[in-house]
């Protein structure tokens, strides 16, 4: 334990190599899922068209999804002989930015659709009586709701800092390339090397603290 | 101004509203009475082409109300609890104007006249969530003033207000009725009704069963 916590406090340049590398996918991957997360999420919740609750039904399915199946299922696309294999996406930092952003959409985009839903009729007549256009109202959604979306955001950062399967199958591990808190944990307890195993654990756990107080710290209190 | 031809609208099986015949002139004064349910809210979001007609016509200057792009932009319809949106006071009585792409200046203009006609100013700042039930009536029915509407369409504009927002917000009402516009509101209090409008229609059961002009 106290060489877990010299690796973090005392400021081991490969520990925090990984940690910060594990932050930036889950970053990048947050940003690239959030614009089509919410875009897929708006559309379910404020308009209707044919298939739309079966859409929303596979999109909160694609939310429990195990991850190691995204990341064969990105895995197929991007490995050599799939469709985009020729992009040399696996085992660098973009394939798990790409996997992660695959695992991310779904989660922007039903928490999106759920809270959207949650409005109140009224405010949707608000606008149209008001005289507002498509552009109009959307800005005017993503304001009125924008503790969903922030929540939505920050639920997915969570959910990608925390994951293996995706991390595992297309970074494959590369020290000083696309390991990850997760993968290194997964290595060092395997080797039964648990000092880093360890010190990355508890950025995890802080990490899973500060989204869950983020999101209270979010949620609206009953009058 | 408004023309309805064999109307009737439908919640899923049940019919809400109906009316064979009825006309309302621009300019006019009309005041909904009626126990609930008897179809005043579901007239009155079908007059701002909120609601489909199920069948028959409802026509605005010759247009489909729910099509009309002319009634999107000369109308709004007022909730009986009204919807504020989140947001300052200032940014709720600018919306309608904004969305309509009224000049700033204008915008800016109608709101302050709005909102002092209504006893708001001071309140620009004011958050959503600090207006009691009357001071979020009055800030919605400035919010429809200042979208510069002349087809106001109020569903019991002084249901939530205590007396003192309830006479701010008749004294405006009084104000656009003078300058021309077209109200029609809904209400339980026959003394409002009477005050304000000049024709009063009584609804029960989603029919109009009596249409008579006031005194005024």
């Amino acid at each position: 334990m106290r060489e877990a916590f010299r690796l973090l406090f005392g400021g081991d340049a490969e520990t925090w190599g990984i940690v910060t590398r594990s932050l930036g996918f889950s970053l990048f991957s947050t940003i690239f899922s959030t614009l089509p997360g919410i875009a897929v999420g708006m559309a379910l919740a404020s308009r209707d068209f044919p298939g739309r609750r079966a859409l929303a039904a596979v999109v909160n399915a694609l939310t429990a999804l195990p991850t190691v199946v995204i990341g064969l299922l990105v895995y197929s696309l991007i490995s050599r002989s799939g469709p985009f294999g020729s992009l040399g996406f696996l085992y660098v930092p973009a394939g798990v930015v790409a996997g992660q952003s695959v695992l991310a959409f779904p989660i922007v985009a039903s928490l999106t659709y759920a809270g959207l839903s949650k409005l109140d009729p009224r405010f949707a007549e608000t606008l149209v009586t008001l005289g507002a256009g498509p552009y109009a109202r959307m800005l005017a959604t993503l304001r009125e709701a924008k503790v969903v979306l922030v929540a939505a955001i920050v639920s997915a950062f969570g959910r990608v800092t925390g994951e293996v399967g995706v991390c595992m199958m297309l970074g494959g591990n590369i020290r000083f390339s696309t390991r990850t808190m997760t993968t290194a944990i997964a290595l060092d307890a395997g080797k039964g090397e648990f000092e880093r195993a360890i010190s990355l654990g508890l950025v995890l756990l802080i990490i899973a603290l500060a989204v869950n107080l983020a999101l209270h710290a979010m949620t609206p209190r009953e009058a | 101004m408004y023309a309805v031809e064999g109307l009737e609208i439908r919640y899923g099986k049940g019919l809400a509203f109906a009316a064979s015949e009825l006309h309302i002139r621009e300019g006019e004064c009309v005041a909904l009475l009626g126990p609930n349910g008897s179809g005043k809210t579901t007239l009155l979001k079908a007059l701002n082409g909120l609601l489909r007609p199920s069948a028959g016509r409802l026509l605005f200057r010759g247009s489909p109300a729910a099509l009309s792009s002319e009634l999107r932009q000369r109308s709004v319809y007022l909730h009986q609890m009204p919807y504020i949106l989140a947001g300052t006071v200032s940014y709720n009585v600018c919306f309608g104007s904004k969305s309509r792409s009224v000049a700033r200046d204008v915008a800016e203009r109608r709101a302050a006249e709005a909102m002092a006609l209504l006893g708001l100013s001071g309140f620009e700042r004011r958050r959503h969530r600090a207006l009691s039930g009357g001071e979020a009536q009055r800030v919605a029915l400035a919010r429809a003033l200042a979208s510069g509407a002349d087809v106001l369409l109020l569903d019991e504009p002084t249901a939530s207000a205590d007396s003192a927002s309830r006479d701010l917000i008749l004294g405006g009402l009084e104000r656009m009725v003078r300058e021309g516009a077209t109200i029609v509101f809904s209400t339980h209090d026959q003394a409002i009704a009477s005050a304000l409008a000049g024709r009063v229609l009584t609804l029960e059961r989603g029919e109009i069963t009596e249409d008579r002009s006031t005194s005024r």
